[in-house]
């Protein structure tokens, strides 16, 4: 769909749900951003309001065809579930209208827009940014204490409970139906189903929560993005997914999102839930984290196969070797 | 009338200087000439190119690593071509015993696959230097 054509149907689609709320009359300054292989993200504004609309470019259909979707939820859902953190001290945008893939928008919905620095190739090094990276683990920590709080009664019925050994079960099925090209993939599941810690009580997971996800300004973290993996796991997996080498970055030597350490992650964690999480748990799901990482990499290859995407999901494709050398990496560590 | 070899003009081009050719409109004319996304994706497209010109360079020494491989963990009549997939369905039936031996081979068909795909991926300087010894040794 070009820009023209999407801003013409949002003229027509917005006011009923922006009237009384947002003054403006129709869409002005639409531009995509770039990044994101499953979505597309907007920046339009409403009037003098600037507004973001993520949107699915194809339809969830094709998506779900594919063994065990790891591709997240529907956008549907992932605004519901926004709305649900909103109801915490997590920052999340707040959303403005939502579309199912009925709507002539197609899938998508449309949320405020949170200033602050979200490429962390910037908010990472930036001296500007020196003071907000020295309280952000701790914040991260406080964050993923708080979305486990959610009531997870209240999630949409798509994000239900499940065991591990379900997901090691889906993971497996995935590894087949991909045909079993990695033998580290292999091994990595294998091994994290011999070092499978016993079953936990499930929380809320972000599920997504990592560095290139946040929102940063002078005071550290702005905004928790995009949580179309949410679903039910133990806390612990959320820790470790911010942790695992892909996402820092290059700061290898910053284990949190190479901006902290582990103490001020845990003790941020500790401070509101009130109970501590253990390393060794954390880093069990650093390991996890780089094999769904290369299951991520594996699912553009197939979609792009499918027709369904431009040359950087096929490219994206080659980075399960990324997560295969962390894997290997990973369990030596532990292994020592 | 002689030929003057030491003057022949070179008319043909290799595989490998079709793609620095490539890479080089990408990066120097199509990139700065787009804008968004296509910008983005040309970007994208100037390294895809890379990763095609270091597979051709590597890939025999991948093929040379799996084949010992081969004859050391799977059957004899596994064929070749096949040997990644042989060994990781292995895997998957747990008809692989995981020694150090085994373990070299993954490592030492990562630093490869990797030289390939993203040969600046940070874990990658750790591992060469973790894995160095451990892979002359071998």
């Amino acid at each position: 769909m070009s820009p023209e054509e999407l801003k013409a149907l949002l003229d027509s689609a917005l006011p009923d749900h922006l009237r009384g709320t947002i003054s403006g009359d129709h869409v002005s300054q639409l531009t995509r951003l770039s990044g994101g292989a499953n979505n597309e993200t907007w920046q339009l504004q409403w009037g003098d309001t600037p507004l973001i609309l993520r949107r699915r470019p194809f339809s969830s259909n094709a998506v779900a065809e594919l063994e065990g979707n790891i591709l997240g939820l529907s956008l549907v859902d992932e605004a519901a579930v926004i709305r649900l953190a909103s109801s915490t001290d997590v920052p999340v945008p707040k959303v403005h209208a939502v579309f199912d893939s009925t709507h002539p928008v197609g899938e998508a919905f449309l949320m405020g827009f949170i200033p602050g620095e979200s490429i962390p190739q910037r908010w990472l090094v930036d001296e500007a940014f020196s003071g907000a990276r020295h309280h952000l683990a701790y914040q991260c920590g406080e964050a993923l204490a708080r979305i486990h709080t959610i009531d997870c009664t209240q999630l949409p019925k798509t994000i239900g409970p499940t065991s591990l050994d379900r997901r090691f079960e889906a993971a497996q099925q995935r590894l087949h139906a991909f045909g079993d090209i990695s033998p580290v993939m292999q091994f990595g599941l294998n091994w994290l189903i011999d070092h499978a810690p016993s079953d936990a009580p499930g929380v809320l997971l972000h599920g997504d929560f990592r560095t290139g996800n946040l929102l940063i300004d002078q005071q550290g973290l702005a905004g928790v993005l995009d949580w179309e993996l949410t679903h039910q796991g133990p806390a612990e997996e959320d820790l470790g997914y911010l942790c695992t080498h892909v996402w820092r970055f290059g700061q290898l030597d910053k284990p949190v999102g190479g901006f902290g350490h582990y103490s001020d992650l845990i003790a941020g964690y500790e401070s509101i839930a009130g109970w501590t999480p253990q390393l060794s748990a954390i880093r069990y799901w650093e390991i996890f984290a780089a094999l769904s990482w290369g299951l991520v990499c594996q699912t553009m290859g197939a979609l792009w196969h499918r027709g369904q995407g431009d040359v950087e999901r096929a490219a994206v494709a080659r980075r399960r070797s990324e997560a295969e050398l962390d894997i290997l990496l990973l369990i030596e560590e532990w292994d020592a | 009338m002689t030929r003057d070899t030491d003057a022949t003009i070179r008319s043909d081009v290799s595989s490998a200087e079709l793609l620095a050719a490539v890479t080089q409109f990408l990066k120097e004319r199509a990139v700065p000439a787009l804008t968004g996304r296509d910008q983005f994706n040309a970007r994208v497209a100037a390294n895809v190119l890379g990763i095609i010109d270091r597979e051709q360079a590597i890939a025999p020494r991948l093929a040379e690593l799996d084949d010992a491989a081969a004859s050391k963990w799977l059957p004899t009549d596994s064929s070749p071509s096949h040997t990644a997939v042989d060994i990781a369905r292995a895997l998957a039936n747990r008809k692989i015993t995981i020694d150090d031996d085994f373990i070299q081979y993954l490592k030492a068909r990562q630093l490869l696959v990797t030289a390939i795909n993203n040969p600046r991926y940070p874990s990658r300087t750790i591992a060469e230097e973790r894995w160095r010894g451990a892979l002359e040794d071998d």
